[in-house]
């Protein structure tokens, strides 16, 4: 049924009239003038509307091509072949050494980020001082020196090889001395290669010195028991320790292993034993230690040897000759004290003292072996080698220098210019030393005084190897190619003792196969291979002898009171110190470290002649007055600051500053306090007598914190005593029947739900030691701007976890003196004791800050966190004024590219050691504490792959991570079993300022002091 | 709205002789209708280099940020929030003038209801340029407003009494704005009849073409009542929202409930004192005695003395809450205002609201312009200083003596606050060149029944109580602009 059908358009189409062919031969049927608008006047009319359009269209055409400037472009070009152990966002970690530590050094892409503690670390367990944190950051330090160097000027490798090679076999002809000049050295493969180097060039001795020394102990020990050695301390199994200014959980030899063999006897677990050490500190500044003493003495440094001599008396029964009775009532009474608890500790005691006097510790290893303490509470089999250095030695090599006896001096990580008392004698000296080679890879004070300067790689590049304690050896290995074009110094003294192994790895290696892998049972490659990754072996320790002291003491109490006689001379005794941010100074170019606020005095940048109270006012000074000191045919200016606990009569400061060419960040930073050293005995003394004058001038310090006293505020601060604790577990934290249940009638908040975790944190104030080493792995971990000592003093340090330090005094031994105003009216400021809170975001539950944002840019978290987004924050800082707790931290400044903070965040180089997990904050952001969100996440997720629950232990916060002490505890409240559960279920528990109703999610627990009420 | 007739023991609201309409619109116009004088250039060049210092501190603080200021970690505002609120405070007076005593039919407004409303809103715009400048990240000044937005769910914070405070100012400001202009609308038709050229046309815009038919002034006079009306609970509420930015917070200090009643008062004594320490130059220097009178000035005086008390015994109940409360850092905190690092500002706060102010029980006192006039910039000085021992008294030492803090001012923070003045001195001089300082209209309304001439005239007519009469005579001795002796005759 096809359809025929034709459809027409019109009768024309239908009849095919002649008109309508015409026009359907054209697609128009009315024809266009184009034509005529092409040739008429059309075009050549005034702007027609084609000229409109093309104008427009090349007007539009050209503005978009002009806007198209080429943005710079910055490839980013992936692996093409995998580095099979680097997978990007994975952290990996190697096993390594620092100090003496078993260390893990964390890198991601290949970069080392961050130091954490080797869990199995026989030292310290994990823990890891300030120092060891930072020193991730002197890596990337610019200023490092990039390549080897002859007077100043750049040398290649090939050439200084040559030059020195030449020089050596010249000298080794001509028959001088050769001398290596270190500090203490603990690396038995770099001593090894010291040996050979000495068995090419006989002529060479290797000189030890620390410039902090240990000398006195040393010689000591020679003495009393004819083994020169550093005795290895065990704090842990002493029931009655006490100090003579040593500062052992500051900087006394091994602080971060010390700490926690002292907190093992005062932390929640020995308390719920109903055990707790007592500790009694006599010193002259206040040090860490003295802070968390049960009972401080102030004596000045000439008054130490007497009350060590009285001391000796009162616990062997007899009278050294010469004995005179102390002054110093209080000490007086207290030595009688002392002396009775160690005598019934016996076994359990211990003395320390910090002095480097020869006879000072003669005298203490006589009461010591009085007390029973050799094998039990110190060790002379196992000995300490952190520092072996000999200061007789070094003062010997000065002169050997100064007659023109030494052709060849090598420094390896020595700084005599620096921080030997007398500084001219040595850059004097090296004038006649014909060849001068520093491996510093810093051109630092002696290193510019050398000819060549040999940069040595950072630890972070190195192979190596480490023996901290005898039988202890750890495994140092690099863990990025070396930066610069740097070489170990071992390797370099290879090369120029032409060793047959050229290479330092290879040397390393074969110190191992043959001497050490076999001390901890391993063997071969795969033997190596578990050190590499186990980070060290422990051989089978030597049996603990007990020594007995059976010398004559009379020589000894006589010297010991000539230099107290001496030290007594009516001016003002000088106490040198170390601070537990810059130690001896060596890493002065550390921000991270110069930021650290001083425990006890909360300075940063800065050191200062601490003064006490009383002396204070006496003297009419004020803080910051800059005072002259002078003695010992030197002077410094420095400004003075009142500090609680300094003995009346003595002022304390720290070695470690006035660093001049340690770069720019440690540069002029303090005055350098080490030509006030002076030799007595064959040792360097670290006191002396001086005299004051003001200068002034005012210079003010830049404290974190001024305000030293909590103000009767026991809702922030809770202590209690031992006796009291012995009672009532709860005693002091206001739990009881009298407890307010402040959530009780909550009529305005909503409970968050935990569902699944409930972050929280408990915090021991027992435990903690105030030693800052959280501080700057948060720092470290968080990426947290340092912003200098300008801004510091202007109260604006970006710290999320400080430690806060309250002084309370004691008025007639009653105790607890903290307001201001009672404090002014006190006559006697010397018996202050101490307090340490570290303090973080809360992360309350009913936050105050989060209500307040208006933009919604601090919420809560279904995990009981307080987030904190930096992308949405307007900064009005209400949130950190609504803070109960001010721990919220305001980017004033963009600390990252504002010329006037020109610190190490502006510089590419140094920008990779940030991590990369956590955000960098724009200014006018908010900041604080996240509670380590990205580690959190990290745990989680690595439990989600492997199917599983977040197990307790899983994730480290990096402030807990570090804690030597073990103070901090971090994990899931919903968890019943986990420790911190279990750590707040402590009787001890309080939540600081808990009234307000805010839900912390910190508990804190009742510091203890181990004393009887009455006793002052 | 004006009475017909009025009591003779009232005080007359305009003196002088041969008071007409015409001479009210010329002496009220004469400065916007005339090149200004030297006194207006050297107050315009000292207002607009203040104005420059202030752009030039703000511009600091913009491109380098907040550190520019003296804040830190434990006071977190300072000068810009004490700045803020201080302004807010003298914005308050403007409103209540022109709605609430225009509720109250006190007809002595309309002197000052005009330059009053023009100093609210230049206040309330100094008090703004704060709320931006203090922010961390001024460009996302916009982000506390619940604008639809595409960055994903975000919304703003309805439980923060900023959010509340964003509300509360930008409806203080647009409601005075309204009110203000609809006020002047009359005024710009009498000055646009008066105009010719470019002026003319200006003003011709201006004033939304007036005119002036009896159904234009009844809309005008309704317009009026139902913008007081709304007007009214913005003088309450404004300030009121402003103290729950510190109320509903925590900081021992701020976190008290006499506060929204404790600030209104605030807020309006100083700003009566801020209409004070104006209007008694402006009156001098542009001849308007005639028209701001001694009654204006000794009824703002009474308002201060009243304002000032109130604020005094809510002083008092702080401190008494404090102890009674029993709370130990609200009791530091207030300790801590006679007895710590900040006791001079304490001391100038409660020296300056509370004693300096009961001086103004004293008529003579009262009507003493100098001494008013120092009373006036005293009080703006003390409100200064509630403002900065509130904020930043309460915040350097709050609960954890280990973040107390001290707070500096740096070159900044005083050029901000500097800057602030002369950027507000230098609206209202330019202002009182353009609009008439005093809403002419509503002068002219009571012209008939509150003069002195037209008391003369009741005088002159006699039958009057003679005791009023002499009361009469006794009150105007203290007016400057009139001649006494004219009385002796009747």
């Amino acid at each position: 049924m096809d359809s025929n059908k034709k459809y027409w358009k019109g009768l024309e189409e239908l009849n095919k009239t002649p008109e309508f062919v015409e026009k359907n031969k054209h697609e128009f049927a009315e024809p266009i003038p184009i034509e005529e608008v092409l040739t008429g006047g059309g075009l050549g009319g005034k702007t027609p509307r084609r000229d409109f359009l093309k104008a427009l269209g090349f007007g539009v055409g050209a503005v978009t091509l002009a806007a198209c400037q080429k943005v710079p472009v910055h490839k980013s070009i992936p692996y093409l072949i995998k580095p099979e152990e680097v997978t990007p966002g994975v952290a990996n970690y190697y096993a390594s050494t620092f100090e003496g530590h078993a260390i893990l050094v964390k890198t991601r892409e290949g970069r080392p980020i961050k130091i954490e503690g080797n869990p199995h670390d026989l030292l310290s367990k994990g823990g890891l001082s300030g120092q060891a944190q930072a020193s991730v950051l002197d890596l990337y330090d610019v200023n490092r020196l990039k390549n080897s160097m002859r007077d100043g000027g750049d040398y290649g490798w090939g050439q200084t090889d040559g030059f020195i090679k030449s020089e050596l076999a010249a000298i080794k002809a001509g028959g001088k001395k050769i001398r290596i000049v270190s500090s203490t050295i603990t690396s038995p493969s770099t001593l090894a290669v010291i040996a050979d180097f000495i068995t090419q060039f006989p002529t060479t001795k290797h000189v030890a010195y620390d410039a902090v020394s240990y000398t006195g102990i040393i010689q000591a020990n020679q003495n009393s028991f004819n083994k020169a050695v550093l005795p290895h301390y065990y704090f842990d199994k002493a029931d009655v320790i006490v100090s003579f200014g040593a500062d052992f959980l500051g900087t006394w030899i091994s602080p971060a292993e010390f700490i926690r063999q002292y907190v093992q006897n005062r932390n929640n677990k020995s308390l719920q034993n109903k055990k707790m050490s007592r500790h009694i500190q006599f010193e002259t500044g206040m040090s860490v230690t003295g802070t968390n003493a049960d009972v401080r003495i102030p004596i000045k440094p000439s008054e130490e040897g007497l009350a060590l001599v009285a001391l000796y008396n009162a616990i062997s029964g007899t009278t050294l000759p010469g004995t005179k009775p102390l002054k110093n009532n209080i000490a007086d009474k207290a030595i009688a004290i002392v002396a009775k608890e160690l005598v019934a500790a016996k076994g359990k005691a211990l003395v320390v003292a910090g002095s480097n006097d020869v006879a000072t510790q003669v005298l203490v290893n006589a009461i010591n072996s009085q007390l029973g303490s050799y094998g039990t509470t110190i060790d002379l089999d196992n000995p300490s080698l952190q520092y072996s250095g000999n200061d007789a030695g070094l003062v010997e090599f000065v002169n050997e220098m100064k007659r023109g006896e030494v052709d060849a001096v090598f420094f390896l990580n020595a700084n005599p210019v620096y921080d030997y008392y007398n500084s001219k004698d040595v850059t004097d000296g090296l004038k006649k030393v014909r060849l001068k080679v520093s491996f510093s890879d810093h051109a630092d004070e002696t290193a510019s005084a050398c000819n060549i300067i040999a940069p040595n790689h950072y630890y972070l590049e190195s192979w190596g190897d480490d023996n901290a304690i005898e039988g202890y050896y750890t495994i140092l290995q690099p863990t990025i190619n070396p930066v610069y074009d740097t070489r170990q110094a071992e390797h370099s003294l290879l090369i120029w003792s032409e060793n047959p192994v050229k290479d330092y790895y290879t040397y390393v290696r074969k110190n191992w196969d043959a001497n050490l892998l076999a001390k901890g049972g391993l063997s071969g490659q795969s033997g190596w291979e578990t050190l590499l990754q186990t980070g060290f072996v422990k051989a089978a320790e030597n049996p603990k002898g007990t020594y007995t002291f059976g010398r004559d003491l009379n020589a000894v109490a006589q010297t010991i009171l000539d230099h107290s006689d001496l030290l007594a001379d009516g001016k003002v005794e000088l106490q040198l110190y170390q601070t537990v941010a810059m130690r001896d100074g060596k890493k002065a170019n550390n921000p991270w470290l110069q930021e650290l606020p001083d425990p006890v005095s909360k300075v940063t940048w800065d050191n200062f002649a601490a003064v006490s109270p009383t002396d204070m006012k006496n003297w009419g000074y004020e803080d910051g007055d800059v005072v002259k000191i002078d003695g010992n045919n030197y002077s410094i200016t420095l400004p003075v600051l009142s500090q609680p606990g300094q003995t009346q009569g003595t002022i304390s400061v720290a070695v470690g500053y006035g660093r001049t060419l340690a770069g720019p960040v440690g540069d002029n930073v303090g005055k350098n306090a080490f030509p006030f050293h002076s030799l007595r005995n064959g040792t360097f003394q670290t006191t002396a007598t001086v005299s004051l004058t003001k200068t002034g001038d005012n210079s003010p310090l830049s404290q974190t914190q001024t305000h030293h006293s909590i103000e009767g505020r026991n809702s922030i601060i809770k202590e209690a005593t031992f006796t009291e604790y012995l009672k009532n577990p709860a005693a002091r934290t206001g739990k009881g029947k009298d407890h307010k249940d402040y959530n009780e009638n909550n009529l305005f908040w909503q409970d968050y739900d935990h569902p699944q975790y409930n972050w929280v944190m408990a915090i021991d104030l027992n435990a903690c030691t105030g030693c800052g080493a959280c501080v700057v792995a948060c720092s470290a971990e968080n990426n947290v701007p340092v912003v200098g000592k300008a801004e510091v003093g202007r109260r604006r340090e970006m710290h999320w976890i400080r430690i806060d330090r309250y002084y309370s005094f004691d008025d007639n031994g009653q105790g607890g003196v903290t307001k201001e105003k009672e404090i002014a009216r006190l006559e006697d400021l010397d018996h202050v004791r101490v307090v340490y809170q570290p303090m973080l975001c809360q992360h309350c539950d009913h936050a105050p800050c989060e209500t307040v944002c208006p933009v919604l840019a601090t919420v809560h978290s279904s995990e009981g966190l307080n987030h904190m987004a930096y992308n949405r924050c307007v900064g009005t800082r209400y949130c950190a004024n609504n803070c109960p707790y001010k721990v919220r931290r305001f980017n004033w400044f963009n600390y990252w590219n504002d010329a006037r903070f020109e610190n190490y965040l502006q510089n590419d180089h140094t920008l990779l050691v940030l991590n990369p997990d956590v955000v960098t904050r724009f200014r006018g952001v908010m900041e604080k504490c996240s509670m380590c969100i990205q580690r959190i996440q990290a745990g989680k997720l690595k439990a989600k792959i492997e199917k599983r629950a977040v197990r307790d232990g899983d994730i480290k916060v990096a402030c807990q991570q570090t804690c030597p002490a073990n103070a901090i505890v971090f994990g899931n409240a919903n968890d019943p079993n986990s420790e911190v559960s279990k750590a707040l279920a402590s009787e001890r528990t309080y939540y600081v300022l808990e009234e307000l109703g805010v839900q912390p999610g910190i508990g804190y627990q009742v510091k203890i002091r181990n004393i009887s009420e009455t006793e002052a | 709205m004006a009475a017909h007739s009025e009591s003779i023991i009232r005080e007359p609201l305009i003196t002088g002789k041969d008071i007409t309409y015409a001479k009210i619109t010329n002496d009220i116009l004469r400065p916007v209708e005339n090149m200004p004088g030297r006194a207006w250039w050297i107050g315009f060049t000292i207002a607009s280099l203040g104005a420059s210092l202030w752009v030039f501190a703000v511009s600091w603080t913009f491109w380098y940020g907040i550190g520019e200021w003296g804040l830190n970690k434990t006071v977190g505002w300072a000068w810009d929030i004490t700045g803020f609120v201080w302004w807010v405070g003298i914005g308050h007076a403007g409103t209540l003038i022109s709605a609430i005593l225009l509720l109250f039919r006190q007809n002595w407004r309309n002197s000052i209801n005009r330059s009053a409303e023009a100093m609210t809103i230049f206040a309330v715009i100094c008090a703004a340029t704060y709320v931006v400048s203090h922010m961390g990240r001024p460009w996302l000044a916009y982000w506390p407003l619940p604008l639809p937005n595409q960055f994903g769910s975000i919304w703003v914070n309805f439980n923060s009494p900023l959010v509340w405070d964003v509300f509360a100012i930008s409806t203080y400001f647009s409601v005075s704005l309204v009110f203000w202009y609809t006020g002047l609308l009359p005024d710009l038709a009498t000055i646009r009849d008066r105009a010719t050229g470019i002026r003319r046309k200006i003003y011709s815009v201006c004033s939304f073409g007036w005119t002036g038919s009896v159904k234009t002034w009844q809309r005008f006079e309704t317009v009026c009542l139902i913008l007081a009306g709304i007007s009214t609970p913005l003088v309450l509420s404004v300030h009121t929202i402003v103290s729950m930015d510190f109320a509903t917070s925590l900081e021992p200090g701020w976190h008290t409930t006499i506060f929204p009643p404790y600030f209104v008062a605030g807020a309006i004594f100083s700003g009566f004192a801020m209409v004070q320490t104006l209007l008694l130059v402006t009156r001098k220097v542009l001849g308007l005695e005639n028209y701001i009178t001694m009654f204006h000035i000794e009824a703002m005086n009474k308002i201060i003395l009243l304002t000032g008390s109130i604020v005094g015994v809510a002083y008092l109940t702080e401190f008494f809450i404090a102890y009674y409360s029993g709370g130990e850092y609200e009791q530091y905190t207030f300790l801590n205002r006679f007895i710590g690092p900040y006791w001079w500002a304490g001391c100038m706060m409660y020296g300056c609201n509370v004693l300096m102010t009961q001086l103004m029980w004293f008529k003579k006192i009262r009507t003493n312009i100098p001494i008013s006039w120092v009373l006036s910039i005293v009080v703006n000085i003390g409100m200064w200083f509630e403002r900065f021992v509130i904020i930043v008294t309460s915040l350097h030492r709050d609960f954890v003596p280990s973040s107390w803090a001290m707070f500096y001012p740096t070159w900044v923070d005083m050029s901000v606050f500097i800057g602030s003045l002369g950027v507000f001195f230098t609206l209202f001089l330019l202002f009182i060149r353009v609009f008439p300082s005093i809403a002419m209209a509503e002068v002219k309304l009571i012209l008939k029944s509150s003069s002195e001439q037209a008391k003369k005239k009741l005088l002159q007519h006699g039958g009057l109580d003679q005791e009023q009469v002499e009361f009469y005579k006794e009150a105007l001795v203290p007016f400057d602009s009139v001649e006494i002796a004219d009385y002796e005759k009747l």
